[in-house]
């Protein structure tokens, strides 16, 4: 198989707590191929954010290693774009505005970046909110801006934290196939983290399966499905593929709510 | 006196409005108010409190209920306030406070912005320079302007100093929590971009602090007009505080009346101004 786009290998990342450390990810080790779409699903709290930063290189591992394409990860660049959650635009730009970021940085001058963001507004189905200040679009709307504006910039690997969590169901089953059709349209890779197994299952070519506290990677399922058939979800292949996951995340549901009631055990692990 | 300017809404009257002396309307007054208060509403609810208070200024010397040798009525004042104004008096007196309280103002600007993104940005900075600012932040300006004509004359170096002064602190304090206030997030997905710290700064820090900074700006054109009449009662041979003083003592008391009524439209429009440039500059916000 060719180099993967993206790998960790037993990646850890500690955190200092009250003078003692606390161990987010521990020996975190994953491939990521070449224009997949990897899912990665996990309890709350287990480190996928943390996961998430580190790859974006927003944070450094405390050891071992992140390569993307065979060289080591050593801060942000335009050649992965993040999609957070929370959407972070800048509040004081236009949707147009706000694509054009990525651009700025990348150093395309003004007539290529109006144009370039006005076709990944398109692309998005956001073509007539170019001139929209973010507080006057939906929410399904912002992340839509969110997810051009990391597209915007053509990088080889889009990582996303969560990005429909904050939606209501249509809506982010509606981001769901539009995020398929883009990841086809651009050939990217693609992380996509998430806690809800549906969505992995339905998004993901793989689902990286991780446990909590200390967040590692339990396990890598590869889903093979059309989802492009009608009502994918309710078929009898995808639901064996959801109580799958389902079990491997179950004794961790468990095991984080223990951890939860016994918040100084956590140390224990250090 | 920062406290009291915070809590000073955008369209409040300034402090410096004439005192009213405290008195019951008696009914046939309050007619008369109650029937411009109707008059007014169909013009906006929001001159409702203004119109009243300049016709009670109006009414209340002329029915006996204040000494008009001491708060002469509406009309009067105007009319003395035009006549200064014709005669080019008035201007000059205007001109001299705005020049001092501009170079003050501007002086303030330049000094407090670059500082207060640097005390904001850096924490070395904030730690090294807090406790001194701190330390003159509590000293009120006016407590210093003897120290001021001391070191520096009784010329207009000590009074744009001082107005200088009043007003860095507003401008200073309001650029720090701007600074301080940037929602991390877009923090962190600005630097996911890969942006320069320089980029960083012009691209996310400045324009997310700008609002609060003209918050500063506007409390600070407050300060600078207070201390500067303050500073022209003292010691000076034109200015609107320097008429207002001299009005008094020579009892000239219409006069004395038109400078204030000057000096609070003066701080109006320059609240009105600041006011015009917070929205041209914040037309993004909900
Ligand atoms: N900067 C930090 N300092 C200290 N602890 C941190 C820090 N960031 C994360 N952690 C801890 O690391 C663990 C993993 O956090 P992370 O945000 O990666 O979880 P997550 O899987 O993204 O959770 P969620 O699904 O709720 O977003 C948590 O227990 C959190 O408290
Ligand atoms: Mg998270």
């Amino acid at each position: 198989m060719s180099q993967p786009k993206l790998r960790l290998r037993e990646v850890r990342k500690e955190f200092a707590h009250r003078g003692d450390t606390f161990v987010a990810l521990a020996d975190a080790t994953l491939d990521v191929r070449p224009g997949e779409l990897l899912a990665v699903v996990g309890p709350s709290g287990c480190g996928k954010s943390t996961l998430l930063d580190l790859l974006g290189g927003l944070t450094t591992p405390s050891s071992g290693e992140i390569l993307l394409d065979g060289r080591p990860v050593t801060g942000p660049g335009l050649d992965r774009g993040i999609v957070f959650q929370q959407y972070a635009l800048l509040p004081w730009r236009t949707a147009q505005g706000n694509v054009e970021l990525g651009l700025e940085a990348k150093g395309l001058p003004r007539a290529e970046r109006r144009e370039t963001a006005r076709r990944f507004l398109d692309l998005v189905g956001l073509g007539g909110f170019a001139d929209r200040y973010p507080h006057e679009l939906s929410g399904g709307m912002k992340q839509r801006v969110a997810i051009a504006r990391s597209l915007a910039f053509e990088p080889d690997v889009l990582l996303m934290d969560e990005p429909f969590a904050a939606l209501d169901a249509q809506t982010r089953e509606s981001l769901q196939d539009e995020l398929l059709r883009i990841w086809r349209a651009t050939g990217a890779t693609i992380v996509f983290i998430t806690h809800g197994i549906d969505e992995a299952v339905y998004l993901g070519q793989r689902v990286a399966v991780m446990t909590s506290r200390p967040g590692r990677i339990k396990a890598v399922v590869d889903v093979d499905l059309d989802v492009s058939a009608p009502d994918v979800r309710s078929t009898d292949a995808f639901g064996a593929y959801r109580h799958r996951i389902w079990s491997l995340l179950q004794d961790e549901v468990v095991r984080a709510q223990q951890h939860e009631l016994a918040p100084r055990e956590d140390l224990a692990h250090v | 006196m920062s406290d009291l300017l915070l809590r000073q809404r955008a369209h409040a009257r300034p402090a410096e409005a004439p005192a009213e002396p405290a008195v019951l309307v008696p009914p046939r007054a309050a007619h008369a108010v109650r029937r411009a208060g109707r008059l007014a509403v169909a013009v906006g609810l929001r001159s409702v409190a203004v119109v009243a208070f300049l016709l009670l200024w109006e009414v209340a010397p002329r029915i006996g209920l204040v000494d008009p040798v001491f708060l002469p009525p509406l009309s009067e004042v105007l009319a003395t306030t035009r006549d200064l104004a014709a005669s080019g008096q008035l201007g000059e007196h205007v001109r001299a406070s705005l020049v001092r309280a501009g170079s003050g103002f501007g002086i303030a600007v330049v000094a407090a912005i670059p500082l207060g993104l640097l005390i904001g940005w850096y924490r070395t900075v904030s730690t090294v320079l807090s406790p001194i600012l701190e330390a003159f932040r509590n000293t009120a300006a006016l407590a210093l302007l003897p120290v001021f004509v001391l070191v520096l004359g009784i010329g207009e170096t000590s009074k744009i100093a001082l107005v200088a002064f009043a007003s860095f602190f507003p401008i200073l304090l309001n650029t720090i929590s701007g600074v301080r206030t940037v929602d991390p997030l877009l923090v962190r997905s600005a630097r996911s971009l890969g942006l320069s710290p320089l980029r960083l700064f012009q691209k996310v820090i400045l324009p997310s602090a700008v609002p609060t900074i003209f918050t500063g700006l506007r409390m600070a054109g407050a300060a600078s007009v207070l201390v500067l009449v303050a500073a022209e009662m003292i010691g000076a041979q034109a200015g609107l505080g320097y008429l207002i003083n001299a009005a008094q003592l020579n009892f000239q008391i219409p006069e004395m009346y038109a400078g204030i009524l000057t000096i609070s439209v003066i701080g109006i429009v320059v609240n009105y101004v600041l006011l015009a440039a917070e929205r041209r500059f914040s037309r993004w916000r909900a």
